[in-house]
């Protein structure tokens, strides 16, 4: 048994992956990119832009004390650590500042500005997940009968188009939810966003509890790339719904440590939401 | 001739009998925030069928609560579900599953492109969202076209979204419909804007002097109807004002479940007990409790 929760090691892990000069939009229902944003703001990347939730509240918190994990994306409490609140529909148009990979890169340059560069990083959930990357929050069955009606896309396809990395993720590793096709594509894996010319790059990841897979650069198909602590390549394998194909070398994670763990408890999660 | 102005200020009876069977009805707010709750339980009470309702880009579950009460026949929702209290609706679910409601199928950004093509008096907005995802399959009115201009990306032509009413909660309207939020908006004004008539609820109304003081602050202006209920948005939250009522949540996320699973003297007896037995707001009030609603109060963060 380990001494951390499987959300809190997907924080730490979400955390690590964070830049300092990285924009960031966290949706909804995300207790764990929340902690994951506000623990990276607090400890190597206290510049990144971070959005949380649906009130576009634009939020720096290096020096704000966390007294409790926010539950909802768009409670009141959220304004104690935003400096700037914006009308919804804005999220697509002109908050923030603009951004995109050659504004880093060149940022004397304005004329490398991309004015629709809506983040660097964005998490996605889903019902179902294919190998293409390819997500579906819309339901299980066929267009006109649902068996299973999911909560739907909510903005993810919009903010799709616009993202340089999106984060797929879904809370249970099994052949159900990770399969051969989505019933239905809410947001387009890698090869769709390529095909449509996206400025956004689609899917860098699909995590599950169990691993972490990224995409072959050729094929765009994903591959089993990392493994959580005490997980194995054939676990994955017995339990994905289509064929499991690796990296040239597949590493493990490794577990949160004692400082990232410390600073987690400490600064971000006082009240153990990650661990309940 | 007269030179006095038009005052706006309804019962709420009033304003809900303009309510009509088969209306398009936009419900404001944002997750678990800032819904007209007390105007939606009189909507139900009035027995109202039929209703087309456009909800906002993440609904909560006000939006499930008038499905299950069996008011609706099409919804215009990105999404249904109240995040870690209830990820997805069981109201929509058992409504969606059996073919009881239609949905018109649609994302965040393509239900803003539909209210600001209403706003604006456009034929359509072209979004790009929603390309490359099964969107356009179940939507039929949602049309993907090529770009004119650069003669090689796919686009979405989004038609208009016209509500007959928008139904908002605000944090305090004058008497003439000038109505402020005090907190976050999200995107009430846009679904005000695209609707032909605007019923506002506020937690008060202020004289006009109140609004003149900050204008700059006015959310919706000249509403065509305006109704005072304090604590009108519970269970659910009201930026600068209650936080939402997690244990009335729960249960509610408890009986919708029950009835999902086919319980449903359960349900019946949620709509019984929170909906159809109050005589009127205040006798709600009173279901819920003093000490509750005291304890719900949110000092404000916000000077405005």
């Amino acid at each position: 048994m380990s001494d951390y929760s499987w959300k809190e090691l997907m924080a730490v892990v979400f955390a690590r992956e964070i830049k300092d000069t990285d924009k960031i939009t966290s949706g909804a229902h995300t207790e764990i990119f929340f902690a994951a944003t506000m623990l990276a703001q607090k400890t190597h990347a206290p510049n990144m832009k971070l959005q949380l939730g649906g009130g576009v509240t634009l939020c720096n918190v290096v020096d704000i004390d966390i007294e409790e994990l926010p539950k909802t994306s768009t409670g009141y409490e959220l304004i104690r650590y935003a400096e700037s609140v914006h009308d919804h529909p804005d999220t697509f148009l002109f908050y923030g500042a603009p951004g995109g990979a050659r504004y880093y890169k060149e940022g004397n340059d304005l004329r490398n500005v991309n004015h629709f560069w809506f983040a660097d990083k964005f998490f996605v959930g889903g019902i179902q997940v294919d190998k293409w990357g390819n997500t579906n929050m819309i339901g299980l069955g066929k267009p006109g009968k649902f068996t299973f009606r999911g909560p739907g896309t909510i903005g993810i396809n919009d903010i799709a188009i616009g993202v340089r990395d999106t984060y797929a993720f879904i809370t249970a590793h099994d052949k159900r939810r990770l399969v051969e096709k989505v019933d239905f594509i809410s947001h387009p894996g890698k090869k769709i966003c390529r095909e449509n010319e996206f400025y956004g790059g689609g899917p860098k990841w699909i995590v599950t509890p169990k691993c972490i897979f990224d995409f072959d650069p050729d094929t765009l198909e994903a591959r089993l790339a990392m493994l959580f602590p005490s997980i194995t390549v054939e676990d994955v394998k017995a339990n994905t719904g289509f064929e499991v194909k690796t990296a040239k070398k597949v590493e493990t994670v490794p577990p949160p440590s004692k400082e990232e763990l410390e600073a987690l408890r400490t600064l971000v999660d006082k009240t153990g939401v990650l661990r309940q | 001739m007269s030179n006095k102005r038009k005052e706006v200020v309804s019962s709420i009876t009033d304003a809900a009998s303009q309510i009509k069977d088969g209306m398009t009805v936009a419900i404001g707010g944002f997750g678990a925030e800032n819904h007209p709750m007390a105007l939606v339980r009189e909507i139900i009470r009035n027995g109202t069928k039929n209703l087309t309702v456009v909800a906002s880009a993440t609904a909560g579950l006000e939006i499930d609560l008038l499905i299950g009460a069996g008011c609706v026949k099409k919804l215009f929702a990105p999404y249904v579900g109240q995040e870690m209290y209830c990820p997805i609706g069981h109201n929509l679910r058992k409504y969606a599953e059996s073919g009881q409601i239609e949905i018109w199928e649609c994302s965040e950004y393509i239900l803003y492109a539909g209210l600001f093509a209403a706003a604006s008096g456009q034929e359509f907005f072209a979004w790009r969202g929603g390309v490359g995802t099964s969107i356009t399959e179940l939507n039929k009115d949602l049309v993907e076209f090529i770009d004119p201009i650069g003669k090689t990306k796919k686009i979405v032509a989004v038609p208009p979204i016209r509500p007959n009413w928008a139904l908002i909660h605000v944090g305090w309207s004058d008497a003439y419909g000038n109505g402020q939020h005090l907190g976050a908006r999200f995107g009430d004004r846009w679904l005000a804007r695209a609707a032909d008539r605007i019923m506002v609820q506020a937690e008060r109304v202020v004289p006009n002097a109140v609004i003149r003081k900050n204008p700059f602050n006015t959310t919706i202006a000249y509403a065509d109807c305006v109704v005072e209920v304090p604590y009108g948005g519970h269970p659910y939250a009201a930026h600068g004002f209650y936080k939402e009522d997690v244990d009335f949540i729960q249960d509610y996320v408890k009986c919708s479940e029950a009835n999902r699973k086919g319980d449903e003297a359960t349900w019946k007896d949620y709509l019984k007990r929170h909906v159809h037995a109050p005589k009127d707001h205040y006798a709600y009030l009173e279901t819920v409790g003093i000490k509750k609603l005291l304890d719900l109060y949110t000092h404000p963060i916000v000077s405005w």
